[in-house]
């Protein structure tokens, strides 16, 4: 797995004891290192700023402050990290196993729907009851959608860049269809669904915020991804992704690795549709999954699949649309510009795991070779 | 291009004392080579005689360091193997050089020399069918390379080739993934080119098939050679399979005494088909314990289908795999319950590189073993564990955290015999064991191969080196085409009945029921 690669780029050696440093504990080097990068970043925004006659210290003080400078800010912060968070660990089992979904997007969407139907089932249910269950509702309904694609990819090679690409529209459009037609409530203009039904809704947790109770849900994602990547199961698809033909002359089987891998992808991804509509929304409407499933995977392969490194890519993220925003309101810095920090901040953050992301895109590369990469 | 060649007459390609050197291996050592205008000239030689680094010279593709060839009359010293195409020498080489994904038509306008700018498809469809018309091939102008069977896709190449005006050909083992029919259509391919006039540089190791085929024939080993431009009607071809494989020596071979056991490994009846490359048909063996059993053969013969089908990673299509009694055939989590170590081929394959050697070294047995606790990996006894392991199998740095892929080849190769032989094997399949190694890693490999033999261990040894199977193996089985065609005790070896039996010369067979 990572811990080598990320141990040199460290510049941790010799190290004899723990094989391992592919997890929380490697946070601190994750955030140092990061900072770094984003500080070389910053610079170069600056000088942009200064180019169309902006004030950097004035612009960064918004973004900061947008990101981190109050209450409602740090909530801001945080609801925006937490899907990515979790989208990001669920296409980081994936990756891992060598598969790249794409199609995360869909998966979110679906979930939220699943999520909302299983609410309005039980809409007499006392909300302990309800809450897991419509959790599971949104998990199933994100695994369903990405089953046919898995199944393809395992029995008959078929591209799953493509087929989860091409889930993702058929879920935009399905959407759309339900919120339209059947979900529709008689006194809505737009598309939009019932409101989430009260049991079954997500807290605040800090009032005046929109800091909700499914924040919590990229913790316990995060923890279930460090005990994955330590587990004996997770050895087993770390080795299917780096060496498919090894592992299958190791007895592991490759049909399996894919399915599953591609399962747990789509479950976290359901899991976020979910916190989004019982959570901050409260409501299913067209536009439910925003960007969070592509920025997900984005986050996924720049924290190199990576414990640290996607809950690190999640809160920059986080903190980055959230004060991006701030900086476009209060200083009235173009909103173009303001992307281009932005972007320019994430490429100095994935300098950090360069070597990950580098064997990830690998995995890739060999994946358009038309698909025909070795599985039997 | 039938014109061309004819209206010069005399030679198509004169190579004079061509010589190269790749790092401490001399390919080639001053080698004059001739090829008329109109015949088949076959290029015959073992694993690493030079046969390619000559084929590869003559298309362009690497320089010699010294000597001169010229085309039909004229020097000719091609900078890539594109400008010696554009010069009308164009090279069928074994990996094919088709690009997938597209059309056969489209591939006949790829790269093209002289090309035009636009893609006329209807032009390239018709081109395509106009040479297969001339030619008599069916190749499908717009089907997807990719698509078509191997043979299909090398007449595309070997059509495209004339299309685009090669005026010598040279075909580089292009039998070797081939069946009987196919190999049979080849040939009606190449004596028709020639008798249109395209002289064909031949390179086999088949000898039958060339004594059908070629006028002549040019024999080389390690760079040298032995034998130029004879003709292949007077030449004696047992005599010409002995030289191909030169001295084998049984001297200086010291094997330590191994007490025989019962028998450990029986294969009855195994056949393999591959949809590319050679698979393997009624295979039997029956391997005792204390018994290294040596497969040689020109690699690509069906030696990979033999390895993977001994460890349970290719369901036979007949026949089983039977060790110590139960049956692995197609299972590879039952051939290594069934204690079935293998040392692959190829260390890329063998190992996961960027993963740890403590990651590398435990993943045979990943899940058992007092690694774990809970289904969760136990990071520190992992890392005692496999150094210890490295140390013991002398694998250097034995440190669990270095990356596997960093460790030199011999390392790497010690480490996936770490992996493998933690504990003694019922059965060992050592897939080119000291390939490539330096000499005191290969005789560290040598002394596994040994040991687990010593232990009761059956051991198959398949190389394409001879000297490999020399040292090891006490009876030696030989691979053609996916047939054994002789088989005997190490004792009975000599060159005359090896090099028959690797060219294909003879035929063993194999009692059916």
């Amino acid at each position: 797995m990572t811990d080598v690669a990320s141990d040199s780029a460290s510049g941790g050696v010799g190290d004899p004891g723990p094989v391992e440093s592919d997890d929380l504990p490697g946070l601190t080097t994750a955030l140092s290192t990061s900072l770094l990068a984003i500080a070389l970043a910053l610079g170069a925004g600056a000088l942009l700023l200064l180019v169309s006659g902006e004030n950097p210290a004035t612009a960064y003080r918004a973004l900061f402050d947008g990101a981190f400078g109050s209450k409602f800010a740090i909530g801001e912060t945080f609801a925006r990290a937490a899907p990515l968070a979790i989208v990001g660990y669920g296409t980081a089992v994936a990756l891992r196993a060598g598969l790249v979904s794409i199609g995360a997007q869909g998966q979110v969407i679906a979930g939220a729907i699943g999520a909302l139907l299983t609410a309005l089932l039980l809409e007499d249910a006392p909300s302990v009851i309800a809450v897991p269950l419509v959790a599971v509702g949104g998990a199933l309904f994100g695994m369903a959608w990405v089953l046919i694609p898995a199944i393809l990819r395992a029995y008959m090679n078929v591209n799953e860049i493509l087929s989860t690409l091409l889930f993702t529209e058929f879920a935009a459009l399905l959407v759309e269809y339900l919120l339209n037609n059947p979900l529709k409530p008689a006194s809505a203009i737009t598309p939009q669904s019932d409101p989430f039904p009260d049991n079954a809704r997500l807290g605040l947790v800090i009032e005046g915020t929109r800091f909700h109770a499914g924040v919590f849900v990229a913790v316990i994602v995060a923890f279930a991804f460090v005990w994955w990547v330590r587990s004996v199961k997770g050895f087993q698809y770390d080795l299917y992704g780096e060496n498919p033909e090894l592992a299958e002359s190791l007895g592991i089987p490759g049909k399996r690795v894919i399915v599953n891998s591609l399962l747990i992808s789509g479950a976290t991804a359901g899991l976020v549709g979910w916190i989004q509509a019982a959570g901050l929304l409260h409501r299913v409407y067209v536009g439910i999954a925003s960007d969070i499933g592509f920025f997900g995977l984005v986050v996924a392969f720049l924290g190199g699949a990576t414990a640290g490194g996607v809950i690190v890519a999640a809160l920059l993220f986080g903190a980055l649309q959230s004060g991006g925003l701030a900086m476009q309101s209060a200083e009235g810095i173009p909103a173009s510009l303001s992307d281009i920090i932005q972007a320019l901040i994430l490429l100095g953050f994935s300098i950090r795991y360069a070597p990950q992301i580098m064997r990830l895109t690998k995995g890739v590369m060999a994946n358009f070779s038309l698909g025909r990469r070795v599985t039997r | 291009m039938a014109s061309l060649s004819e209206s010069r007459g005399g030679d198509a390609i004169n190579v004079r004392g061509i010589s190269r050197r790749f790092g401490a291996i001399q390919a080639l050592d001053s080698v004059d080579f001739d090829l008329r205008a109109g015949e088949i000239h076959a290029l015959v030689g073992e694993n690493g005689a030079g046969k390619s680094t000559m084929a590869k010279i003559i298309a362009g593709s690497i320089k010699p360091d010294v000597g001169s060839i010229q085309l039909f009359g004229e020097t000719y010293a091609p900078s890539s193997r594109r400008s010696g195409a554009a010069a009308g020498v164009a090279h069928v080489r074994q990996q094919l050089s088709l690009v997938n994904g597209l059309t056969v038509a489209q591939n006949l306008q790829l790269g093209r020399p002289g090309a035009a700018r636009l893609f006329n498809a209807a032009a390239a469809k018709a081109e395509v069918e106009r040479w297969c018309d001339e030619l008599r091939l069916d190749v499908p102008a717009e089907r997807l390379v990719d698509e078509m069977p191997l043979a299909v896709r090398q007449q595309a190449e070997i059509l495209i080739a004339v299309a685009w005006g090669a005026r010598v050909l040279i075909l580089d083992e292009p039998s070797s993934a081939l069946g009987p029919f196919e190999t049979e259509a080849l040939i009606t391919l190449c004596q028709r080119l020639r008798s249109e006039g395209t002289p064909i540089v031949y390179i086999s190791h088949r000898l039958p098939e060339l004594a059908e085929l070629a006028d002549r024939l040019t024999v080389l080993r390690q760079g040298k050679a032995l034998v130029s431009g004879a003709d292949v009607r007077d030449a004696d071809l047992r005599e010409i399979a002995t030289l191909m494989i030169g001295d084998v020596s049984l001297l200086d071979v010291q094997r330590p005494e191994i007490e025989r056991g019962p028998t450990r490994l029986a294969v009855t009846n195994l056949s393999i088909s591959l949809p590319h490359g050679v698979g393997l048909h009624d295979f039997d063996l029956e391997v005792a314990g204390g018994e290294i059993v040596g497969v040689v053969g020109v690699a690509g013969n069906g030696q990979e289908a033999l390895a993977k089908a001994l460890t349970g990673q290719l369901k036979p299509s007949a026949g089983r795999v039977v060790v110590d009694g139960a049956d692995v055939s197609g299972s590879a989590t039952r051939a290594i319950s069934a204690g079935v170590a293998h040392l692959q081929e190829d260390r890329a394959t063998g190992l996961a590189g960027s993963l740890s050697v403590g990651d590398n070294v435990t993943a045979r047995r990943i899940g058992a073993g007092g690694f774990t606790r809970l289904g969760i990996r136990i990071p520190a006894r992992i890392a005692t564990h496999a150094r210890a392991l490295a140390e013991r199998f002398q694998v250097r740095p034995p440190e669990p955290s270095a990356r596997a892929g960093s460790l030199s080849g011999g390392n790497q190769q010690k480490l996936m015999a770490a992996r493998e032989l933690e504990y003694d094997p019922s059965v060992l399949v050592a897939h080119g064991p000291t390939k490539g190694l330096d000499p005191e890693a290969a005789k560290t490999m040598r002394d596994r191969c040994f040991a687990a033999a010593q232990s009761g261990g059956a051991v198959v040894v398949i190389s394409a080196d001879l000297d490999e199977v020399i040292d090891l193996a006490h009876r030696v089985i030989v691979l053609n085409a996916g047939l054994v065609t002789d088989q005997f005790p190490i004792e009975a070896m000599s060159s005359e009945r090896l090099g028959a039996a690797m060219a294909g010369l003879t035929r063993v067979d194999t009692p059916n029921d």
